[in-house]
């Protein structure tokens, strides 16, 4: 197989565009416009980006790596946050969070040699990591926010029987996680079965043996299960506190807990 | 036993009023005048905006928190009850302080009248009347000092509510709690109550003892709450 695509039949792909705005214009979804900005976005941001990480990967791996993974981490950061705006000192969180996935991901494969050192080799799977880290923090924000308010009145149970907000919050934190895990441990079931993971199809596809290839996308597979399962408990051990006072009082609603926070830092 | 000075909090505005050891007082009034926030400040589940709690004379921040939630139980307007089994619900309390001793399990069922052989059942099994039976059997484990009970009847039947009711009366003799209770049903405040809180617009507009109150009634607001 050929790698090798031609600009003519790249045109053709406007036809996988078509099918959806048609799907919404019958059924009036009102989707068309953010189909087309989509479609547009998505292939300039991947032209783009294919640009600069050729400049990327030319680069000196001690000044490409950190800038590019600074980048990533950065706009994870801010993408993961809006599931929990109202949550205080989310972001910082979220970031140290993200910082401590990618760092201890990343001296894991060097120190064990899976990795080299090299922009091409670390840029993308760094890019795996944080991506599907920064998804995990976001749904397991998400999660915790509706079981709090779902679960109010047991919380309010277990506080006047005497239970530390910890102990209080056993449940919301087993749930939590649950959440956020379950899909992680299905596709790593499935894994090769339903979908063969892309970076083992691009390696394949590029001419890399297939055992090459598999061992690569074994390293990647097992440090994004493990990535995400580190930031999503960690967000959550960190942010379940924040619905309490340290009085051990379940803050009223999210605008208290905005309230709160802000009259804490004075 | 327990003076609330000038408290405010959200709905509440300047509430002032001292409950004796062995009371049994019933706050009543309209709906949304303040009464489940006034019960949430006995066991600090809020805390005052602007005024002070005292409780035996002290401020009732001077009481370790844990503390103060055992010995002020709450019981809420719904069962509220922690997925697993009756006896997972009635060990929580006193497992907190690793103070449950095994089988005690058949004495809190008997308090509020349910079989020993439900100890095992899965709490969404039950009824509703079971379940809040569960949930004041669960608030009782901690063996509290005061009830501070809201509505615990009002999403129940009438049968079941009275169940309920005689239930609580006889515990509340026997073992000589103090009681706060939140109710709607007048007839249920003159069998529970001995004194009255008339709450109206986040004030006490009135209060005095049981059936004077109610048979006697002084303001125009509380002349017009009796009379539906
Ligand atoms: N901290 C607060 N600030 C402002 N408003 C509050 C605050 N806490 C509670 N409220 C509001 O006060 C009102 C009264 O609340 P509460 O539940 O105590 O009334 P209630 O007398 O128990 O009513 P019901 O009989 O319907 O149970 C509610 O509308 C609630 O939203
Ligand atoms: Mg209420």
């Amino acid at each position: 197989m050929s790698p090798e695509i031609s600009n003519q039949s790249l045109w053709f792909l406007i036809i996988f565009v078509v099918i959806p705005l048609s799907v919404s214009y019958f059924y009036q979804l009102g989707l068309s416009r953010n189909v087309i900005v989509a479609s547009l976005r998505g292939t300039v941001q991947l032209f783009a980006i294919g640009y600069i990480l050729t400049y990327l990967f030319d680069l000196n791996a001690y000044i490409g790596i950190p800038l590019m993974v600074t980048v990533m981490l950065v706009v994870a950061s801010f993408h993961a946050r809006k599931k929990g705006k109202e949550l205080p000192y989310v972001l910082p969180v979220i970031f140290g969070g993200l910082v401590l996935v990618e760092v201890s991901v990343l001296a894991m494969w060097l120190l064990f040699g899976m990795v080299e050192f090299i922009p091409s080799e670390v840029i993308p799977m760094s890019g795996m990591v944080i991506g599907n880290s920064m998804v995990a923090m976001g749904l397991a924000l998400e999660r915790m926010k509706s079981e709090f308010s779902e679960n109010r009145g047991r919380l309010l149970a277990a506080l006047s029987l005497g239970a530390e907000p910890k102990q209080a919050s056993t449940l919301i934190v087993q749930r939590t996680l649950n959440a956020a895990l379950i899909p992680n441990v299905d596709r790593i079931k499935t894994i090769g079965l339903v979908q063969l993971p892309g970076m083992m199809t691009g390696l394949i596809l590029g001419g890399v043996e297939p055992i090459m290839a598999i061992k690569y996308q074994l390293v990647i597979s097992l440090s994004i299960f493990s990535s995400v399962s580190l930031s999503a408990m960690f967000v959550t051990l960190i942010m379940y506190r924040h619905f309490f006072t340290e009085n051990k009082q379940l803050l009223e609603s999210e605008e208290a807990m905005l309230a709160y926070a802000s009259n804490q830092e004075k | 036993m327990i003076e609330f000075r000038n408290v405010s909090h959200g709905p509440l505005r300047d509430i002032s009023f001292t409950l004796q050891k062995q009371e049994r007082a019933i706050l009543f009034g309209p709906s949304g005048t303040g009464k489940s926030t006034l019960l949430f400040l006995f066991n600090r589940l809020k805390d005052p905006e602007e005024g002070e709690i005292f409780y035996n004379g002290k401020p009732l921040t001077d009481v370790p928190i844990i503390e103060l939630r055992q010995k002020f139980g709450l019981l809420l307007q719904s069962p509220n009850l922690f997925p697993g089994t009756v006896l997972d619900n009635l060990k929580y309390g006193p497992s907190l302080t690793n103070s449950w001793r095994p089988g005690r399990e058949k004495e809190l069922l008997e308090y509020v009248q349910l079989s020993p052989e439900m100890k095992d059942r899965d709490v969404d099994h039950l009824s509703g009347g079971q379940q809040q039976r569960v949930s004041l059997a669960r608030t009782l484990a901690n063996e509290p000092e005061v009830l501070l009970l809201d509505e615990p009847t009002s999403a129940l039947d009438d049968k079941t509510g009275e169940d309920i009711e005689t239930v609580l009366k006889e515990l509340i003799e026997q073992q000589g709690l103090t009681m706060v209770m939140v109710t709607h049903q007048m007839a249920q405040a003159r069998r529970l109550g001995t004194n009255g809180l008339f709450m109206n617009e986040g004030t006490i507009e009135e209060h005095g003892k049981i059936p004077e109150m109610l048979e006697q009634p002084q303001s125009k607001a509380l002349k017009e709450y009796l009379q539906g």
